[in-house]
């Protein structure tokens, strides 16, 4: 019987296409199910479910969300305890702080911030900035305000520069000892560490090329001096101390009670003391 | 091997919709979802399919010409995909248009064109609308204006009751609704207001020399640097006259503009916020054809009633001396042509824009058309910002712990705002 099934699948793909068509009209199912040459191209990128994060062009208007409550493409839970909250939309933050407006490329980045606001999609408040021509949102600073001037520069010079919150600059140019945030691993990439509210970095120390800096979780980590970084400590500094209070203040944030069912804890539970681990480096040989 | 095979197709059966029953499938395809079969291990003993991989990239070299199966008119794996151009109909069919990419439009240019519309709300509001149209601002109305609104000669009878007449007609009475929105009152308010004011033709047969005129279409394009603006739109009423505006500064006020700065405000540029564009076309239309009895524009009336993107009191001012300097400008143009230079009669436009409430009056003067340096005689405004009509006009009283904070009804009224707006109303006929 499967043999018989194998085989009908089979002919069904073949070239010759005498029965496909007509088991696709008499049963009335739809090319995407049967044998026949109509492929699914690129049906599966297009979903309805991801289509709000798929935009290209960078805009400062907040964007609609669809929450997935943990849930992938197949139904299923795939993350427990997410669900609910309070309605929230996307504001598309930059990253890379050294992009520059097509057609002012060799001018000095210098924006005013023009407003400092909550994000609900994060733990550190966000900032409007404005220079040129053009509007983003990056990620605010400690003492960062409404009317602040701030300046992101990609040179490295043979003195360090006297670091200002809120600018960003490679690491090179940067004092060791600087308090730093919105690290990237690899130049242009955009950062990735050091974004949580309160969180900052230190620069440890500048070796041949490269810059040790220490992560909030005391890890250390080598990058090449060419990275950008912004200096200062990241915004909402309070945030680990506030107090949740109930169990609606949750709810309202998306956070789903986990199960209650007492499991016994293994060994990943409890606390370790363990030296660090060694340096990790984000410098290839080749570079 | 063949009970591995019969697990491999039923594991995933429990995915099948119930309408689809085993005696139809004549495929196995029909009874896996997405219609994929994955004949690996891991995955078929749970039921879980992997997300399909991207196909491979195919890259055109400059030079070689691919090998397709297009003449053997079916796939034959080793060749390459055939592209074949896309259908043309061969008649223009006004159902199934689509338009040609941006570079392919006839009225594309490579400079780019920044253009104020109606839609355009300004970071930097009047400072850059003032930068824009190289202009220097005066706080409050000229002398002229505000003799002609403390002259009692030129009230309406009874003027204050009339227009808190107006006001609750517009605000309490209009709808058995519990509250009119601003949708409905702003534009009534504005509506009674000027059949009011129309009517001192009685006394005054100037005023007859005018017409409101409604979605006329602006354009006036000028140069300023190396950057071409426009401003265009449909917008508001227009209030328009047989006769210009008189001129309101007079000589020695004019040239001294001339040593006064513009502010620039880095490091944001005076482009921002502007739809920045390369398909236009450089076009100065007053909205009126020739011939028409009504040439010259006398007040631009604007209503913000938060529906286009919502404009707080600034970027209103800001619209607002947009449009009255574009106005003017097209204007200009239409009378002295298009050569920029230093105007001997300056043309003169007000504004006045609400929100039911707070009215703003700006009052444009327009001396030069040569916009292109920032020095030399500049353009000159005078603004009066956030007056209100009233203060609270209530259908149900506010009470906060059982006491009356705000009574119902009409409370707060201002009548210098209204003697204002009079006045905008009467100058160049009384």
């Amino acid at each position: 019987m499967s043999v018989g099934l194998l085989s009908r699948a089979l002919s069904a793909l073949s070239v010759s296409r005498a029965a496909s068509p007509q088991i696709a009209s008499v049963s009335g199912v739809s090319a995407a199910l049967t044998g026949s040459r109509g492929f699914m191209t690129s049906a599966c990128e297009c979903q309805n479910r991801s289509l709000w994060k798929q935009r290209e062009k960078y805009t400062v208007r907040p964007i609609g969300m669809k929450k997935t409550g943990g849930r992938d493409y197949t139904g299923r839970i795939v993350t427990h305890g997410i669900g609910g909250g309070h309605k929230q939309r996307y504001r598309m933050i930059d990253f890379q702080r050294l992009r520059y407006e097509p057609g002012r490329e060799d001018q000095p980045i210098v924006e005013k911030v023009v407003e400092v606001r909550y994000d609900p999609c994060r733990s550190a408040d966000i900032a409007l900035v404005a220079g040129g021509s053009r509007k983003r949102w990056i990620i605010a600073t400690e003492t960062m305000e409404a009317g602040d001037v701030i300046r992101s520069s990609s040179a490295i010079g043979r003195m360090a520069v006297l670091a200002k919150e809120g600018d960003s600059h490679p690491l090179g140019a940067l004092p060791i000892g600087t308090l730093i945030n919105n690290l990237e691993l690899l130049p242009g990439r955009g950062a990735q560490y050091i974004r949580a509210a309160g969180t900052c970095g230190v620069l440890l120390r500048k070796v041949n090329g490269t810059a040790i800096v220490q992560l909030p979780s005391k890890h250390q980590i080598q990058v090449l001096e060419t990275c950008v970084a912004t200096v200062g400590r990241v915004s909402n500094v309070d945030h680990n101390k506030r107090i949740i209070g109930k169990a609606g203040r949750n709810r309202w944030l998306g956070i789903r009670p986990s199960s209650g069912r007492w499991q016994r804890k293994g060994g990943w539970a409890g606390r370790k003391i363990r030296r660090l681990p060694p340096i990790k480096s984000f410098v290839t040989p080749a570079q | 091997m063949f009970n591995a095979t019969v697990q491999r197709i039923r594991t995933p059966a429990f995915k099948i919709t119930k309408s689809c029953k085993s005696k139809d499938c004549h495929s196995v395809l029909y009874m896996i979802p997405h219609g994929r079969r994955f004949l690996s291990t891991s995955s078929c003993l749970y039921g879980k399919i992997l997300p399909r991989k991207k196909p491979r990239v195919v890259h055109e070299i400059a030079g070689l010409e691919p090998i397709t199966y297009a003449d053997r008119m079916h796939f034959v794996p080793g060749l390459a995909k055939p592209w074949f151009p896309p259908w043309d109909r061969g008649w223009k069919d006004p159902s199934h248009y689509t338009s040609p990419k941006l570079e392919d439009m006839p009225l594309h240019k490579d400079k780019t064109c920044y253009m104020f519309n109606q839609r355009t709300n300004v970071l930097e509001g009047v400072r850059q609308a003032l930068w824009l149209s190289k202009s220097v601002i005066i706080k409050g109305l000229p002398a002229q204006i505000l003799t002609l609104a403390e002259d009692p000669a030129n009230q309406i009878e009874n003027q204050d009751e009339r227009v808190q007449d107006a006001i609750k007609n517009s605000r309490l009475w209009d709808t058995t609704e519990p509250r009119p929105p601003r949708e409905r009152f702003c534009p009534s308010l504005l509506h009674r207001l000027l059949h009011l004011c129309g009517g001192l033709q009685v006394t005054c047969p100037e005023l007859a020399k005018r017409i409101l005129a409604e979605k006329y279409s602006l354009a006036a394009t000028w140069r300023r640097g190396e950057d071409v603006f426009q401003v265009r739109g449909q917008n508001g009423l227009l209030l328009n006259s047989m006769t210009p505006v008189p001129v309101l500064a007079g000589e020695e006020q004019i040239q001294s503009t001339a040593d006064q700065a513009l502010e620039t405000f880095y490091p944001i540029a005076p482009t921002i916020d502007l739809q920045c564009t390369h398909v236009y076309q450089e076009k100065n239309d007053t909205g009126f054809r020739e011939g028409y009895p009504y040439p010259h524009a006398h007040t631009l009336f604007l209503m913000e009633m938060g529906n286009t993107p919502k404009l707080f009191p600034e970027q209103l001012r800001a619209k607002m001396v947009m449009f009255t300097f574009g106005n003017a400008l097209a204007r200009a143009q239409a009378l002295y042509g298009k050569e920029p230079r230093v105007l001997e009669k300056p043309i003169v436009v007000q504004s006045v824009a609400t929100n039911g409430r707070l009215f703003q009056f700006v009052v444009f003067q327009l001396n030069t058309t040569d916009l292109q340096s920032d020095s030399g005689v500049k353009n000159l405004v005078w603004v009066d910002e956030d007056q209100p009509l009233y203060d609270f006009a209530k259908v149900r009283p506010f009470i906060k712990k059982k006491v009356v904070k705000v009574p119902a009804g009409l409370s707060g009224y201002q009548p210098n705002t209204f003697k204002k707006f009079l006045a905008l109303y009467l100058h160049g006929a009384a």
